[in-house]
């Protein structure tokens, strides 16, 4: 086996954190003293109670931070970044904490740039249908923002409610919407960022294109290693003048997944194409009433925009797709309080998941689309091999599979059985053609899985890039690549944590 | 034909002499090199690749050489590598929307093929029987569709390059969505040669289907052409490619305009018939409701003809213009770049105002000999000038070699600490210099 099963605790050699390879003399309590001088006493947060949500994202992991810094503003982040790396301490970029790879967790000994109080909306373009913002925007509050214009930002993740652009720009964020428009990078237009030593940079431009080596697209998904955005240019589109939403409900993931391939064989990319199986569809519904039958064994949710002319065609195509692949009912809303019931179930499903065990771990593989059938039926042998229950809702279209580990970890040896089963899972895709991860990053996560998709090589070719920005490796050290130093993943606490909004 | 160069009979000697090609009548700007390598396979390739690396020989990839003329004045050209034997299809998967090919296909042969399953990469190049796709991703070539789709950055999922080392390294996969790793893949497009040989791609594909139309749509001055498409290009019903532009380029298609300072809207539009059929429509009642006098519509044949000669016009060797600049800036100042400019004669502009996009074309006209070098420098200077006064970026796309000489293409497209960064991607990469040296930015 190519992965190494997580052992020990997440661990940060000192060569990755310091090019001497040696701490900072600095005692801790006169680096917050500096930090305080930057941002202001009420800004840094060090007191070990105060720390403590911040030792976690919305991974498995956990690493306490020794501070949280807050900016006001870009200068302050700059300054922060110069104040580290001249004490030779690491640093993670911090949104709103809701990644599920390990991101924003803090290197040990390092600090959390966290970037919530730099959550303006500085500037809405109409003319060139673009916004500038801050980092720690929320994704949904600039979508919401801008429709005002008639404009929307169209990728839209797993918590669009809760997550910031900043930690989006840094995974490369995708979410239902993405099968149509792509992922994050196809949206960042510039950034202005902050690399280890604090020097500024700036990426792109409001041009949607400019010459040299693309800095920018390289950037995003960089899992903050190279620098840390301060100020961000998104794309904006207008919004569709027809948009239709199809439940298809079938009687088993196969028929449904054969109703996928036919769609995209029809030549139709929709908006959006998620499937949602018989036990998402069960939880779901013990929590509300979506309006998807109880009796199905899986439903798809299929978005279609664009001119009326063209909804109206492709809406039939679909429809005879849905039923030749055996759907036993198919419903359509137009109406926005009809489709947003019906999306109501896929942004339940996951905060749904805590009615029926109340652990889970998500796996985030994606495989050709043609392989669905074959990769479900894995995950249904994975489930019965290890015992584990899963739950499936995904984004069907683009093959990002979310298989859902649901589990009690009181029971003895179930915690194990489903990290065993994840990783048989990750490795399943990976020989299907697939790859690691779809839209969460690799992180902590996934980092010792690296191995299975990439060569030595490879990697090493990737780090030449690292290298160029943050040639001391500062920035998130520890992460995404493997280093022989495996780590314990500590599980979900409890699914109330999950915001009950968020879909992934 | 004998192989003169040293180089030439090194390389023939390392590779065999079907893989060495004559180097007459083979230039990079004006200059000979001294020998053509063109390697039957990916072992080839990297064996020459180990071997310019131990001998610093440096080498210039090339797929149809259609934008060889792009990048600084090379010092010292030693071997062009010709990528053309890299060709295949390596996986074509119709029903997943996705394929990989070596870099040395032409995009020509790459539609042909991905059409038998009904899918389409969108991707543009002039001469489309020539460009490869390597080249392609070379240039970040973006042609009159990028408003709607996307440059080659948006496309790519997957690369092999081969790197300094001779050894062949991937990024990305073969699925439409993927956060594994580093995203060198856009680190890759646009690069210019410098960081590696690209030897294969993957991409994401569109379904074929629909039908085209177009419309040209003359208008009595560029600024009025220009502020009606920006007002076409924010309606729902937008053509998916909209393009502005002057007299001279007008006359070069084959198109009517009016008067000296007149204008001509191209809609380009593809899709469903009832959607195309709307969307000409409506695009034919604004821009005349914007002043536009007798405008022609044009068929799906019409249409995708006109496109073809729209993107091959500035690169065509039988009629090259003497000078080429593109320019990028934010859209909503296309109209007050194109009105700052003043053409010298034999100038002509193609707008692209839903992008945000201008290039400038001049065909030297007859008779002007010794004294041109000193209109097109001024020429160059200006635009770059008021690139920059609308926050955009100017490159010299083509020139003479005598001109290029004196300038850098790249001039004040990149800030100083921004090229900090490049230098040392280069450096990390390609170590000891020998891809493409000097041709990019900051003359890497």
């Amino acid at each position: 086996m190519l992965y190494h099963r997580p052992t020990g605790s997440l661990k940060v050699s000192s060569e990755q954190i310091s090019p001497q390879g040696k701490w900072s003399a600095v005692q801790p309590a006169q680096f917050v003293e500096s930090l305080k001088e930057i941002v202001g006493a009420d800004y840094v947060i060090f007191h070990p109670e105060d720390l403590l949500v911040y030792e976690y994202d919305g991974s498995v992991d956990r690493s306490m931070p020794r501070a949280v810094v807050l900016p006001a503003n870009e200068d302050e982040a700059s300054r922060t970044l110069a104040l580290a790396y001249r004490e030779g301490v690491p640093v993670a970029g911090r949104g709103s904490g809701t990644g599920l790879s390990g991101g924003a967790l803090a290197a040990p000994g390092g600090i959390q740039i966290s970037f919530t109080r730099m959550n303006r909306i500085l500037q809405v373009d109409t003319e060139n249908r673009t916004a500038t913002i801050e980092p720690g925007v929320i994704n949904l509050d600039l979508d919401t923002h801008v429709r005002k214009f008639g404009m929307r930002y169209a990728p839209d993740p797993s918590s669009q409610k809760a997550c910031s652009l900043g930690g989006n720009i840094a995974e490369n964020a995708g979410g239902p919407h993405c099968l149509a428009y792509g992922t994050t990078t196809n949206h960042v237009l510039g950034m202005r960022v902050a690399l280890e030593d604090g020097t500024m940079l700036n990426l792109g431009a409001e041009a949607r294109e400019i010459p040299g080596y693309d800095l920018r697209g390289v950037f995003v998904g960089s899992e903050g290693t190279f620098g840390i955005a301060t100020r961000i240019t998104v794309r904006l589109l207008p919004l569709p003048e027809t948009v239709k939403t199809f439940l298809g409900v079938f009687p088993d993931i196969d028929s449904a997944c054969s109703a996928v391939s036919a769609v995209i064989g029809h030549g139709i990319v929709p908006a959006a194409l998620e499937m949602i199986d018989a036990l998402s569809i069960r939880a779901v519904q013990n929590v509300t009433d979506a309006g998807y039958p109880e009796d199905a064994g899986a439903v798809l949710l299929i978005e279609l925009e664009g001119l009326w002319e063209e909804v109206d065609e492709v809406s039939r195509e679909v429809e005879s797709a849905l039923w030749e692949t055996g759907a036993s009912d198919v419903r359509v809303a137009e109406e926005d309080s009809e489709r947003e019931r019906l999306w109501l179930g896929r942004k339940t499903a996951f905060g749904a998941f805590g009615t029926i065990a109340p652990n889970y771990y998500l796996v985030d593989g994606v495989v050709p689309r043609t392989r669905l059938t074959q990769v479900l039926r894995k995950v249904s042998e994975v489930s019965e091999k290890y015992g584990i229950t899963i739950a499936n809702v995904f984004h069907a279209g683009d093959g990002n599979l979310h298989p859902c580990m649901l589990f009690d970890e009181r029971e003895p040896g179930v915690k194990d059985r489903a990290m065993a089963g994840a990783a048989e899972l990750m490795e399943y895709c990976v020989e299907m053609g697939g790859s690691l991860s779809g839209e969460h990053g690799i992180g902590l996560e996934k980092k010792e899985f690296m191995p299975l998709v990439y060569t030595e090589q490879d990697m090493d070719t990737m780090k030449l890039v690292r290298d160029a920005f943050a040639p001391a490796n500062r920035l998130n050290p520890g992460k995404i690549f493997p280093d022989g130093e495996p780590y314990e993943p500590s599980l979900q606490r409890t699914p109330a944590q999950a915001d009950p909004g968020m879909y992934v | 034909m004998t192989l003169t160069s040293t180089l030439a009979q090194n390389l023939s000697a390392l590779v065999g002499a079907d893989a060495v090609l004559p180097v007459e009548g083979v230039s990079l700007d004006g200059v000979t090199p001294q020998a053509v390598a063109r390697p039957a396979d990916r072992q080839q390739l990297s064996e020459i690749i180990k071997w310019a690396a131990a001998d610093g020989v440096r080498l210039f990839p090339r797929g149809g050489g259609v934008f060889s003329s792009l990048g600084n004045l090379p010092s010292q050209v030693d071997v062009i590598l010709d990528l053309s034997r890299l060709n295949r299809i390596m996986d074509y998967q119709p029903a997943d929307l996705t394929v990989t090919a070596e870099a040395g296909i032409t995009l020509a042969t790459l539609r042909r093929e991905l059409a038998q399953g009904d899918k389409y990469v969108p991707l543009e190049a002039p001469l489309p029987h020539r460009a490869t796709v390597g080249g392609i991703l070379a240039t970040g070539f973006s042609g009159p569709l990028r408003f709607s789709s996307g440059l080659p950055r948006d496309w790519i999922i997957g690369a092999c390059v081969a790197g300094s080392d001779g050894a062949e390294t991937r990024a990305g996969g073969r699925v439409v969505k993927n956060v594994t790793g580093y995203d060198l893949n856009k680190l890759y497009t646009g690069s210019l040669g410098t960081l590696g040989v690209i030897v294969e791609a993957s991409f994401k594909l569109a379904p074929l289907h629909g039908t085209w139309a177009g419309l040209a749509a003359p208008f009595p001055s560029m600024s009025g052409a220009v502020n009606s498409s920006r007002e076409l290009i924010s309606q729902v019903y937008a053509p998916q490619g909209l393009q502005v532009i002057s007299v001279d380029v007008a006359k070069k298609l084959g198109l009517d305009c009016p008067g000296d300072s007149g204008a001509v809207v191209l809609a380009f539009i593809s899709g469903r018939p009832r959607a195309v059929a709307r969307r000409l429509e409506e695009s034919t009642r604004q821009l005349e409701a914007g002043g536009s006098a007798g405008s022609e519509a044009l068929d799906e044949a019409g249409a995708r003809d006109l496109l073809d000669r729209l993107t091959d016009l500035p690169w065509l060797e039988e009629d090259m213009p003497s000078l080429a600049l593109k320019v990028t800036l934010p859209p909503s100042n296309v109209g007050s770049f194109v009105d700052a400019m003043e053409l010298p004669p034999g100038a002509g502009i193609i707008a692209d105002p839903g992008f945000g996009a201008v290039q400038l074309l001049r065909w030297t006209p007859a008779g002007l000999g010794d004294s041109d070098p000193g209109v097109t420098l001024a020429l160059i200077e200006s635009v770059r000038r008021n690139a920059t006064n609308l926050n955009g970026s100017a490159v010299v796309e083509v020139c003479p070699p005598g001109v290029k000489a004196g300038i850098d293409v790249w001039e004040g497209c990149v800030g100083e600490a921004e090229l900090e960064i490049m230098r040392r991607i280069k450096q990390n990469f390609d170590p000891a210099g020998i891809f493409s040296p000097g041709r990019f930015v900051g003359r890497l």
